[in-house]
């Protein structure tokens, strides 16, 4: 018993110091009962103790290491574990194993062992041997149970109170001997709570209106603007994107582009319309298998598919699609469980609750996807969808409605129009003309190669009867190269159709319009150097069809497997649907689309080539064998919109017009080719018409959709991927088969759930989890706060930080889940408590207290996040550009950003007009090489979730300020808008620089350093105009020549001053 | 606290807070955040080493070529590999279809340098000067076959993006030794062995899950060696001057309305940018270097941007107290043409690797300079492709490749590993990519097992689970 008291006197001690050291105030009760009668707090005290520095070896993963004591679980903790030693006895440290054993003076003995790492503080021993005395009691771990809400805690100060939130929060306060601080000044509310909502700061007029509206509900009516504004889902979205590690290019090796900006607008809407959370998460892990899915419901997977792609040469699919599968378990987990469920794919959890079994369930619901380990180099990789922006869509129904308007007018007119068609035959069939009929709309040139050489430069060539009508010899020597250029890019979709009578497998060119190219080092052995542009040629016997932006690593390359018969006459063709992957390069011979294998998978850079069409060979270079071409070809087309199938059957269709009539039986393209024909060209006037109306709107149709962009997305195969157990987490080393399912520490599967990924996002919002909507509201307070209630956004694990406010934390994700999910209801409580109202102004007292400001006895103080930092500059400047959505735009970057990173003559291609000046959500973010200026200021870089928000204060991001092109224009643009609205006196017009980025009036210090500074600037331009107009001469956008050059560029510095103040960058 | 390892912010608000009259307490929490536990700080141990360069030759350099001698296979050549040697142990996918796997010995000719006898390629002439101040690695091994993940697990001691760069970890544990420059910097080059090669991530030396204020700092060749270092045309150094007089008056207003330690740091921040705005043009101005310096490290050091004018900023770096330079050099990827490519590739760096070395030792700097050569992986000793009299082409190969140490902490003059005959297994004393880097970490007096963060609720470290110091190759 000695001893017993022993110890109560060192934790008293201990205790004691703890609190006054002031550096654990979390797991230390309260500051009035530092005393050993205190009664200690499992899950607060105890268990992160156990965790950090006993579970490595004695917690759940304990079997692996053999071992038969587990301090994660208390039966266990409590059990014999031979000879009637029992680890922890309850009331009794003095028989218990652990307290003599963490106590030991041997190091053989003691625990935990040196060579571990771990330590045991004095502290620590003292409140595990204090925990047992009073029985060692056992609690779940918090936050796996379901919260329940708590009562607001009676406070003192009741006249403080605006919402329950300021119970929770004054009720701690009130505890620690604190009192809360005033609310801030209105000027400072407005701009944090805008900013903290739109990303954006007040303007001006905002500020004055919010001044002048005394009601008693003036902020409220501001918190809901704001919360109305589309800006609000820009905000929103920047953050999920980091947790959903949304980028615009794959993040291994090349790195290249991949389109994803689709998903992204998805994400600002759904945050716009207020999608409720719980729908928010369905739609994102399942939309594709809810019953009826709408496209946008199947947008909202891409999610699931933000993970990087790996393209390298030489991987081994099987591996990639396992680091796949794991990385959408590893997100799911952390965005929406806050667990860390990564560490389980190895073995065991060594804190969680979580088997490696359990992992293999979450893994089972994720790779079931149809998406091959090996992604495309550039472009979206399968499974994808098409998904007009609304724009598109509006146009295509306008087009679908008056096409099916057109196609009722024929079918009423059916029965005539097959009788006039019948008439026209026989009249066909008694001719003999051997007219034919092929597809006009969208032709772009047609080279008959009947014997007029008019048309070509290059050589003279022969003629022989050829497939139709005359054919152009080709002999290895000659090639025809048209008059005319045409331009073809990257992204133009194309048909090219010819006849060809091959006379030898290497027969080489058919059709080229490329670049001449440039032998190079990395040519492959034994093949000719190819120029940017198309190709198709004959190697081998076999079709092949090149689109090259930069030979070979650039470049799409596709052959058929099948060899083509020699000495008879083929139609070929290839059609290339512009959207940059092999998937869209397709080949037909005889009218059948072919087998492909491909060596270059897709473009990345982006080309643009006028040429001349070469037939029957290449000029310098461009491709293959690089061989011209030895045999016939005929009846060359080329179309700028791709084909489809039966146009191409037609196009194939060797048959002339009057012999299909004559012909007993009819094929389908006979059939096409008679019915198109009699429609174009035989037809009565008014269905003609009303043919060739259809025919182009067909073609718009076909141009509009070859434009819409493309998504990669979740699909579910029919039968679901085997998974296993892989033991060490290696691809290679499949153990126990597995089947889906959920861990059991949490609650099971909902009633009638379906076993797939609908069924678990299902479980994830069903009421009684206790994580979902714990971790989201979390999430929300961090974005406000600076820290989330728990510290560990990412980890509600037994490693994870205890909450500051436990109960505010169960009471909110109650709120939250009772009052539908609804996003924007619970930022308003948030917003509207008197808690986010307070100053953040803060004593040195109070910050040396509580320096992160856990207790939240004032307002949070932050910098600016990276996104809000560079649109903050925009929009106070006015260079901002409104506009919600679309493609990724590329601002200015420093020049040679990729130099020394990349080869193959990959640049930064920088936009230019409005696209320099889009919010940061837009820039295009290459993740192995993040848009410096956004990085500097701690964006995370995308390669996997994030969902802890980082803030650093670093030379680098002084320098980026000061010097950046983005803030020198901007600083520029804001001394413009200055001297042209703030009148003519110079206090003015600094007032009016001020007030927009900082939404207040300067004092008069203030306004005094702003004056002189403007003055010693002033002077140095007098003193060298070459100065000013160099800086003025900074970005884009050109200055304003009506405003004194000097003069512009004093402002110009100054409101660089301006927009460098700490104030600016931060939120107070 | 370790007084090395605060960072500048947390000097400044510790001169913030004493003015306030206000403990170490406030401080302690303020700066330790999840990181290191006090009496964890490094140094663990009295360091060898206070600086490390690391010259990282990123795409494979061909161990077979260069530094791993093998005579007897000129009677197996153009024969397929043996099974017994393979041990159907997996291939990339470049290879693995290949037909026959054409034993391809090197074309060029090893001789013994120097009183330790190390053996080299006739590629290497320089370092094989410097041979006796080396210790050359034979018996490296990875787990990565394909360049992403193995220079991502070489640099990060793991295979996928996410994890803290070597430098970051260094840099976490020790923090700067001087004011004026980053503590981590990182310079790119690539050679004319392949100038197409692999392409380099930021992640190579970037933070991780650590604050990014630990990531290395990307030295760029050219004018501006640092992002947004130079101050907007017409905007001179006098009147940057002013402007950072009049910002820190009107923070320092500030400062004095809130007690926020974040305003004085900046504007502590705001003058070691301007430090910077001198010191990093001085550093990278290699005009002032004397004659011998080029004389030294060869032609191409007067180029800017090339590895040899990278290996003299090196020196200056380390000069200048910066903690952990890491060069990365491209163009090692000889799949196709490896002789010629090869050559190429080691004109561009033989030199001013030798010339770093025999550099430091002249200033004495090379006892407390730890110098590392190498790259993420080996090449085969199959062909890829055709084998010819004069042409051969290289695969990635894992399971075996050479690197080279020398200076602080590491034995002078020796050799250890063994390969098979084939230069494609280990037969003795194999060391793995954590044991590297738990080496580099023991010379810097850094125990790499003391050196955690928490993250995700776990303890990370450098060398993950695993990494023992290679003790036989310590002074």
């Amino acid at each position: 018993m000695r001893r017993t008291r022993d110890q109560s006197a060192k934790l008293a001690v201990l205790l004691t110091a703890g609190a006054a050291l002031s550096l654990s105030f979390f797991a230390r009760p309260a500051r009035s009962a530092p005393s050993p009668q205190h009664s200690i707090d499992f899950n607060r005290e105890i268990r992160p103790i156990l965790s950090d520095k006993c579970w490595v070896c004695h917690g759940p993963d304990a079997t692996n290491k053999k071992l038969r004591l587990r301090l994660d679980s208390e039966a266990a903790a409590k059990a014999d574990l031979g000879g009637g030693r029992r680890a922890v006895v309850p009331g009794d440290p003095e028989q218990s194993e652990l307290v003599r054993r963490i106590n030991a003076g041997d190091d053989a003995e003691r625990m935990p062992p040196p060579y571990s790492g771990h330590r045991l503080t004095d502290r620590e021993k003292a409140l595990l041997a204090e925990w047992i005395r009073q029985g060692a009691k056992w609690q779940s771990h918090w936050s796996f149970v379901t919260p329940v809400r708590p009562a607001p805690p009676p406070v003192k100060d009741q006249a403080w109170l605006r919402n329950p939130i300021d119970n929770f929060v004054l009720a701690r306060l009130e505890r620690e001997g604190l009192k809360p601080s005033p609310e801030a000044d209105r000027v400072t509310l407005l701009r944090r709570v805008s900013l903290d909502v739109t990303g954006l700061p007040p303007t001006p007029a905002e500020v004055s209106a919010f001044l002048r509206d005394r009601s008693p509900r003036a902020y409220e009516k501001v918190v809901d603007r704001l919360l109305g504004s589309p800006r609000y889902g820009e905000r929103m979205a920047f953050r999920w994107l980091d947790a959903a590690r949304y980028a615009d290019t794959s993040g291994y090796q090349s790195d290249r582009e991949r389109q994803m900006w689709r998903w992204r607008d998805w994400v600002i809407e759904a945050f716009n319309r207020n999608l409720p959370y719980d729908r928010f998460v369905v739609e994102q892990l399942a939309g594709d298998l809810l019953p009826d899915a709408t496209p946008e419901q199947r947008l909202a997977t891409g999610f699931n598919r933000n993970h990087r792609g790996n393209s390298e040469g030489g991987i081994i699919a099987g591996e990639y699609e396992v680091e796949y599968t794991v990385d959408r378990v590893d997100t799911m987990a952390t965005a929406f469980l806050g667990l860390t469920a990564g560490c389980a794919r190895c073995h065991n959890h060594k804190y969680d609750p979580l088997t490696q079994r359990e992992y293999y369930q979450f893994f089972a619901y994720f790779n079931s996807i149809p998406e091959s380990g090996i992604h495309l180099r550039a472009g979206n990789t399968p499974p994808t969808m098409l998904s007009p922006t609304g724009e598109q869509r509006r146009q295509a129904r306008r087009l679908e409605t008056e096409i099916a308007a057109l196609e009722k007018v024929l079918a009423a007119h059916e029965t005539n129009i097959q009788r006039a068609q019948e008439t026209w035959e026989r009249s066909l069939a008694a001719r003999a003309t051997t007219q034919h009929w092929y597809p006009g709309d969208g032709l772009a040139a047609h080279y008959a190669l009947d014997g007029d050489d008019s048309r070509f430069a290059g050589d003279t060539v022969k003629y022989q009867p050829g497939r139709i009508g005359q054919a152009t010899e080709f002999d290895g020597e000659t090639t025809l190269r048209a008059k005319e250029a045409t331009t073809v890019t990257d992204a133009t979709p194309f048909t090219l159709s010819a006849w060809i009578f091959p006379t030898a497998e290497n027969a080489g060119a058919i059709l080229t319009c490329a670049k001449e190219a440039e032998p190079s080092a990395e040519t492959p052995a034994g093949e000719a150097p190819m120029g940017a542009g198309y190709g198709l040629f004959l190697a081998g016997g076999k079709l092949q069809f090149n689109l090259v932006s930069i030979w070979p690593f650039d470049a799409i390359r596709v052959e058929t497997k099948g060899k083509l018969a020699l000495n008879r006459w083929h139609h070929v063709l290839a059609r290339y649907d512009g959207r940059r992957t092999k998937y869209g390069a397709a080949v037909f011979v005889d009218g059948q689309q072919q087998e492909l294998k491909d060596a270059g998978d897709s473009l990345s850079e982006p080309y643009s080539v006028t040429r001349p069409l070469s037939i029957g060979g290449t000029f310098g270079g461009g491709g293959g064998e690089g061989k011209p071409f030895h045999g016939l070809i005929d009846e060359v087309r080329v179309y700028n919109v791709p084909l489809t199938p039966r146009q191409i059957a037609v196009l194939a269709n060797p048959n002339p017009l009057d012999a299909i009539a004559r012909a007993a039986g009819r094929t389908e393209s006979d059939s096409d080719k008679l019915r198109w024909a009699f429609l174009a060209s035989a037809a009565p006037a008014e269905i003609r018409r009303a043919w060739r109306r259809l025919s182009a709107l067909g073609l718009q149709k076909a141009r509009l959709e070859a434009a819409f962009p493309t998504v990669m997305v979740m699909e579910e195969l029919a039968e679901p991927r085997p998974a296993f157990v892989l033991r060490r987490g290696s691809y290679d080393a499949p153990g126990d088969r597995v089947s889906r399912g959920v861990p059991a520490a949490l609650p099971p599967l909902p009633e009638g759930a379906p076993d797939n990924r609908l069924g678990l996002a299902r479980w994830l919002v069903q009421p009684s989890h206790p994580l979902t909507n714990r971790v989201a509201v979390n999430r929300f307070w961090q974005m406000l706060f600076g820290t989330g209630l728990v510290k560990t956004a990412e980890d509600f694990g037994a490693q994870g930080e205890w909450p500051s406010h436990p109960e505010l934390l169960d009471w909110l994700a109650v709120e939250f889940r009772e009052g539908g999910w609804n996003m924007k209801r619970l930022l308003r409580t948030v917003l509207t408590s008197a808690t986010y109202r307070q100053s953040s102004r803060a004593s040195a007292e109070l910050m040396a207290r509580d320096p992160e400001n856990r207790l939240l006895a004032r307002g949070p103080r932050l910098r600016l996040p990276a996104e809000m930092i560079r649109d903050q500059a925009l929009f106070v400047s006015g260079l901002l550009v409104d506009q919600v959505g679309g493609p990724s735009v590329k601002p200015y970057q420093p020049d040679g950003l990729y130099d020394g990173l990349v080869g193959s003559g990959l640049v930064y291609r920088q936009d230019h007009g409005e696209k320099l000046y889009r919010r940061s959500l837009y820039t295009f973010w290459k993740r192995t090489i993040a848009p410096p200026s956004l990085a500097n200021f701690d964006a995370a870089v995308r390669d996997s979730c994030a969902v802890r928000e980082n803030r650093t204060n670093t030379p680098l991001q002084a320098l980026n300020l000061m010097n950046d092109v983005t803030y020198v224009e901007a600083a520029r643009a804001l001394a413009e808008r200055a001297m042209r609205q703030g009148g003519r006196a110079a206090e003015a017009r600094l007032r009016l620089m001020f007030r927009l980025a900082t939404a207040r009036d300067p004092k008069p210090h203030e306004s005094r350093v702003l004056a002189e500074s403007l003055g010693a600037q002033s002077e140095e331009f007098r003193r060298d105009p070459v100065k000013a107009a160099r800086l003025l001469g900074v970005g884009e956008k050109k200055a304003d020549a009506g405003l004194d050059a000097n003069e512009l560029a004093a402002y110009a510095a100054v409101a660089s001053l301006i927009l460098n103040l700490d104030e600016v960058v931060t939120k107070e | 606290m370790n007084p090395v390892r605060e960072h500048q912010f947390c000097l400044t608000r510790r001169h913030f807070l004493r003015r306030s009259a206000v403990g170490m307490a406030a401080v302690a929490a303020l700066c330790k955040g999840d990181g290191l536990a006090a009496d964890d700080s490094p140094p663990h141990f009295a360091p060898k080493a206070k600086r490390v360069i690391y010259l990282f030759q990123s795409g494979g350099p061909s161990q077979i070529d260069l530094f791993d001698p093998k005579p007897q296979l000129a009677e197996y050549r153009g024969q397929d590999l043996p099974a017994s040697i393979r041990m159907g142990q997996r291939l990339t996918g470049m290879t693995a279809n290949q037909a026959t796997f054409p034993t391809a010995p090197s074309i060029f000719r090893f001789a013994q340098h120097g009183r330790s006898g190390a053996w080299l390629s006739e590629l290497l002439p320089h370092t094989a000067q410097v041979a006796d101040d080396l210790c050359f690695i034979k018996s490296m091994h990875t787990e990565q076959i394909n360049h992403d993940p193995a220079i991502t697990f070489m640099t990060t001691g793991f295979q996928l993006a996410g994890r803290p760069s070597i430098g970051a970890w260094v840099n976490y544990g020790l923090g700067s030794e001087n004011e004026n420059l980053p503590a981590f910097i990182a310079l790119v080059s690539v050679g004319t062995g392949n100038t197409n090669d692999q392409p380099l991530y930021d992640r190579l030396w970037g933070s991780g899950f650590l604050p990014s204020k630990y990531q290395g700092v990307k030295f760029r060749a050219g004018a501006e060696a640092v992002l947004y270092l130079s101050d907007p045309p017409g905007f001179d150094s006098r009147m940057r001057r002013r402007f950072l007089d009049d910002l820190a008056r009107l923070n320092e207003f500030k400062q004095r309305e809130y007690a926020d330690p974040e305003i004085s740091t900046r504007v502590a921040q705001y003058e070691m940018a301007y430090r910077m705005q001198s010191s990093v043009p001085e550093l990278t101005d290699l005009s002032k270097e004397p004659e011998k310096t080029f004389e030294r490290y060869g032609p191409d050091a007067r180029k800017p941007g090339t590895f040899a004018a990278n290996c003299v900023l090196a020196r200056r770096l380390a000069e200048r107290g910066v903690r952990f330079i890491q060069l990365f050099h491209r163009g090692w990827d000889q799949h196709a043409k490896c002789p010629s490519h090869l050559a190429n590739q080691c004109r561009d760096t033989d030199q001013p690797s030798a010339a770093l070395i025999h550099d430091l030792k002249e200033r004495g700097m090379l006892d407390d300079t730890l110098v590392v050569w190498g790259g993420e992986f080996g090449r085969t000793v199959y062909s890829q492709g055709r084998l010819t009299e004069t042409d051969y082409g290289r695969d990635h190969h894992p399971r075996c490749f050479t690197v080279w140490l020398g200076g602080g902490g590491i034995k002078p003059g020796m050799t250890v590993g063994e390969t098979d005959d084939f230069s494609y297994n280990v037969t003795r004393d194999p060391v793995e990519v954590h044991d590297l880097n738990a080496t580099i970490l023991h010379c810097l007096g850094i125990d790499h097992k003391r050196l955690t963060y928490k993250f995700q609720g776990r303890h990370f470290r450098l060398t993950d689970v695993h990494g023992n110091v290679i003790r036989k190759i310590l002074s």
